[in-house]
């Protein structure tokens, strides 16, 4: 049984993992933050992400719709920012990390990113409600521990 | 006549000096400046004409400091400067002109034509003729510090995220630091990676840097709207802080117009030369490469292109800095047609990207950049302002096209050798 408890053992046992395997993983950590998203799309972009069987079509659309759904969300310059709609943009960065074509994919790989992505997301909530407790990165240590596990 | 009608006359009546004097005199009315303007290429118009956008400062400057001019209002001949006047300039002024600068480029007896249309602004604005979206941000940036109003608390916590993440120390308020960083509210905003790859770089070069809790916004939205007092207040902070950090160079970062507001209108708009020196983060990168501090391993093969932002690269003069950094990490970089001190605007600069009600004009004379792009169909676009960033992605997904966009410095950082 392997637990994983801190960043360093994190990073590298998710970029141990194969591409495949860390869309997967990344797409979970996507769908523990879903809530932060209001756009209804996303769930139809971590069903496919979470699907072992999707076709490079599928996540190729996939991708498309998570990218769409940033533009939807993001803050426009000059605008009044709002974190918690701003946390929305990072959980579709996030979905985006994870769909991401390997040779496209940014340093830390897939997983890492989307994990990035989502503690933001998280960040971004608190940052609204003036808490000053920051986000714990547990709940992503247990999912990836959940996954080597299985 | 009203009272803001009033502020806005006498506002542009103090825009009028010998230089918008001498450029009027010179107009010939060739139009030339017409087709430098994509906001008339792609939707033509005459009213579009880059030099007609400054009709109302031109007026003010004809009717009150011409003998033509003064004599023709004395018989009742001269074009009124009213309300409905300047409201049917305001698309004009703010929507059709990102400010770019293009038209001043080609103008065959060198006027300045974007530096008129600010001018232009300052009376606009003065009269309650501006955009509301830019209102909302100038306010937001007299009162918060930011634009999008980002306060201190949300920088510490995107700073916090940043550190954990890395593992490395962001230094804030560190006295006599060598350079103190700037950033843009998108930037702390929409791309916090941005922070990440600046303290990854720096670190790895070995450098002594900051980041001020008193003045760590670098954009300047009382340019954009056209009022010089905001303008100068907004300088007149991040100068506080530098000098009371006591230090060496301040850095712009990737945003365009703050690289322009704090380099080069900066000490124009205080009155004073700097006790430090400016410069845009692709400098200070671009030294630390010419010095042999920057080691940059893998080679993208992609093929990659640099968009100019027009501030930056027009305005700026930052134009080999980029293309030095990003021949360190590609071997397939390919220039977009016109690239340089000649490239086409994305469209949303000088507060277009703030202003809601220009979003259709905007993606309309994206097809501009489209073009450009067709030609030499690139798989990703490197650029090095948030602003473009943002709009270009924008721009991309209305015309359905799927490339996408790099920050450089990111890139960089992402290419730092182990």
């Amino acid at each position: 049984m392997k637990q994983i408890s801190n960043d360093a053992d994190f990073k590298q046992s998710l970029q141990s993992l194969s591409y495949d395997q860390q869309r997967i993983v990344a797409t979970q950590f996507v769908e523990h933050v879903l809530a932060l998203c209001t756009d209804d799309r996303l769930k139809r972009v971590v069903d496919t992400g979470l699907n072992e069987k999707a076709t490079q079509d599928d996540l190729s659309n996939a991708l498309k719709s998570a990218k769409s759904i940033t533009f939807d969300c993001h803050t426009r310059c000059g605008a009044e920012g709002n974190w918690s709609e701003q946390a929305g943009y990072f959980v579709a960065r996030a979905a985006i990390a994870a769909l991401t074509p390997e040779p496209q994919s940014k340093s830390g790989g897939p997983a890492w990113q989307a994990a990035m992505s989502s503690r933001m997301a998280q960040t971004s909530v608190q940052i609204d409600s003036d808490s000053s407790d920051l986000t714990d990165n547990k709940w992503q240590y247990k999912i990836l521990s959940d996954f080597l596990n299985s | 006549m009203s009272a803001s009608l009033e502020k806005g006359i006498n506002a542009l009546k103090k825009e009028v000096d010998s230089t918008v004097g001498a450029f009027f005199s010179s107009c010939v009315n060739c139009g030339m400046c017409a087709d430098a303007c994509l906001f008339y290429t792609e939707s033509p118009s005459p009213s579009r004409t880059p030099i007609n956008k400054t009709e109302p400062l031109r007026r003010i400057w004809n009717q009150e400091y011409t003998l033509t001019g003064r004599i023709g209002k004395m018989l009742g001949l001269a074009k009124p400067v009213d309300h409905e006047f300047l409201e049917k300039w305001e698309t004009l002024v703010y929507d059709s002109c990102s400010l770019c600068g293009r038209c001043s480029m080609v103008c065959p007896v060198g006027i300045d034509i974007a530096l008129m249309i600010r001018k232009t602004r300052e009376g606009m604005a003065a009269a309650g003729h501006a955009p509301e979206g830019l209102i909302g941000a100038v306010t937001r940036s007299v009162t918060i510090g930011s634009p999008m109003g980002v306060k201190l608390p949300a920088l510490m916590a995107q700073i916090s995220h940043v550190e954990k993440d890395t593992g490395l120390k962001i230094p804030m308020d560190k006295e006599g630091a060598e350079y103190m960083l700037l950033l843009s509210s998108m930037e702390i905003m929409n791309f916090p990676e941005f922070i990440e790859a600046i303290a990854k770089i720096f670190d790895k070069v070995g450098v002594s840097w900051t980041i001020s809790s008193e003045a760590y916004e670098a954009t300047n939205s009382g340019i954009q709207i056209g009022v010089a007092d905001i303008a100068a207040e907004l300088v007149q902070r991040i100068v506080d802080a530098a000098e009371k950090l006591k230090v060496k160079t301040v850095i712009s970062p990737e945003c365009g117009h703050a690289y322009m507001a704090i380099r080069w209108d900066g000490p124009n708009l205080v009155g004073k030369a700097f006790s430090f020196e400016v410069k845009h983060i692709l400098e200070i990168l671009d030294e630390f490469r010419k010095d042999g501090r920057l080691k940059i391993s893998g080679k993208e093969t992609q093929k990659l292109t640099y968009h100019d932002p027009c501030q930056i690269s027009r305005r700026g003069g930052v134009i080999d800095q980029p293309r030095n950094l990003i021949n360190l990490f590609t071997e397939n970089f390919v220039e977009m047609p016109e690239a340089g001190k000649m490239n086409w605007c994305c469209g949303a600069g000088g507060g277009v990207s703030s202003n809601e009600r220009a979003d259709e004009l905007r993606l309309k004379v994206f097809q501009r950049k489209k073009d450009q792009l067709d030609e030499i169909h690139p798989d990703g676009i490197i650029s090095a302002c948030s602003n473009c960033r943002i709009h270009l992605e924008d721009g991309l997904e209305e015309y359905n096209m799927d490339i996408p966009l790099l920050s450089l410095t990111e890139t960089l950082a992402e290419h730092l050798e182990d």
